[in-house]
């Protein structure tokens, strides 16, 4: 068996158990002993799960544009399931992130959607995991879809710090990045149930691609055999 | 039903479980802080507690002291209308028509309400909703991509992959 795959199934319990303590916290600070803000009200509730989508769809993107340039030098095929299964579980994060984030929208901005250069940027992203998912959807020969898919992954990388920046680089009706050089523009009350929160959104992103990745693997695994069987049943 | 399918419905139950604990919680919470009556309400079911009421504050009934914090107003309702005598913060924000949350308790004499805290409309059905459209399908994504791990996981076991093919044909 692969040695990654060896891996996963050691740690995959652990980040699965970590996952599970850090967003039962996190959801119980978030929905029951967090304050309101002063602005907003109960409304700011919708950050402490609209931050950790955002935060771990670019992730998701991080690790696909790892296993993509990895995939290429290496030719890994379990390395190419990885990159696959974080591209499904980013487009998962992305769709969740522009949800809540529209839910966020239409009590704070009295809108739904708005073609700012956040929600636009990131709703690209979606575009472009989902191109990613397609390519691998309708190609024949495994080989040739694993490489077209790094490299679109790789071209589409592009894409990340436009999404991140773009609070920065443009006058946008999305608020700015809340930590950044300038400092923290955030209380402590909200902070922590939001790192708490962030943190288990990171871990059960980590058992995800793990859980993903084996099941690539495995499905692979059988379908390869299957195909041997068969080919060696027609001779 | 196999043991490794068994244990997995098992932990997905316990996880169902822990996130009802979380919602009921968080419920509890919503009508402790939150949930609000309306003025017809108040008034059908007069209660000597400490009360939030909302409504719309009537056109051309807002009246202020100037220097005093105090405020006076009709809360309207659907069909009845509340006097609320307001002493705190924030007079300056409030104006006609605008619908606010009034924490208080209720005069029984005069049937009129004592305002202390004004706060605007909780919205809360967005955080519901927002919490609902992210957690459930996050989780059922989840299940159905471990509940099929496992499924295949059975299955390469029975196809013993692992074993030399030629042995399988011999078999046969």
């Amino acid at each position: 068996m692969h040695k990654l795959i060896q891996w996963m199934r050691r740690l995959e319990g652990w980040f699965g158990l970590a996952a599970a303590i850090f967003l039962t916290v996190g959801l119980y600070m978030a929905l029951v002993t967090s304050p309101p803000d002063y602005y907003q009200g109960e409304v700011v509730r919708i950050m402490y799960i609209h931050v950790p989508f955002a935060q771990t769809s670019l992730l998701a993107y991080l690790v696909l544009f790892i296993g993509s340039l990895w995939y290429l030098w290496k030719k890994d095929p379990v390395v190419d399931n990885l990159s696959h299964a974080a591209a499904g579980v980013g487009a998962f994060f992305t769709v969740g992130e522009l949800f809540t984030g529209s839910i966020w929208g239409k009590p704070a901005w009295n809108t739904w959607w708005t073609w700012d250069a956040r929600l636009t940027s990131a709703f690209v992203l979606l575009l472009i995991l989902m191109a990613y998912l397609m390519l691998r959807m309708f190609m024949d020969d495994r080989e040739k879809e694993a490489r077209y898919a790094a490299i679109l992954a790789i071209i589409g990388f592009v894409d990340l710090p436009i999404v991140y920046f773009s609070v920065e680089w443009w006058r946008t009706l999305h608020q700015p990045l809340s930590v950044s050089q300038r400092g923290l523009a955030i209380s402590q009350e909200i902070l922590i149930p939001l790192i708490v929160m962030s943190i288990g959104f990171y871990l059960l992103f980590t058992y995800m691609i793990m859980v993903r990745t084996r099941m690539l693997y495995l499905g692979h695994l059988l379908e390869a055999k299957k195909g041997r069987l068969l080919s060696q049943a027609h001779l | 039903m196999s043991r490794v399918m068994t244990s997995f419905y098992i932990r997905w139950g316990v996880v169902l479980l822990i996130t009802f604990v979380i919602a009921f919680l968080g419920f509890q919470r919503y009508q402790k802080d939150v949930a609000s009556l309306t003025p017809d309400q108040i008034l059908q079911n007069p209660s000597p507690n400490k009360v939030r009421v909302v409504g719309i504050i009537q056109g051309g009934s807002l009246t202020r002291e100037d220097d005093s914090n105090r405020a006076f107003f009709l809360l309207q309702g659907v069909d009845k209308t509340l006097t609320v005598r307001y002493q705190g913060h924030d007079t300056d924000t409030l104006r006609d028509l605008k619908i606010v949350v009034v924490t208080g308790r209720l005069n029984a004499g005069t049937a009129e309400l004592d305002g202390e805290a004004i706060s605007l409309i909780p919205n809360y059905g967005f955080v519901v909703a927002a919490y609902l459209l992210g957690i459930l399908p996050t989780f059922f994504f989840l299940f159905l991509m471990e509940r099929k791990l496992r499924l295949l996981y059975t299955e390469v076991k029975e196809a013993k992959l692992y074993e030399p093919e030629a042995m399988d044909f011999d078999k046969e």
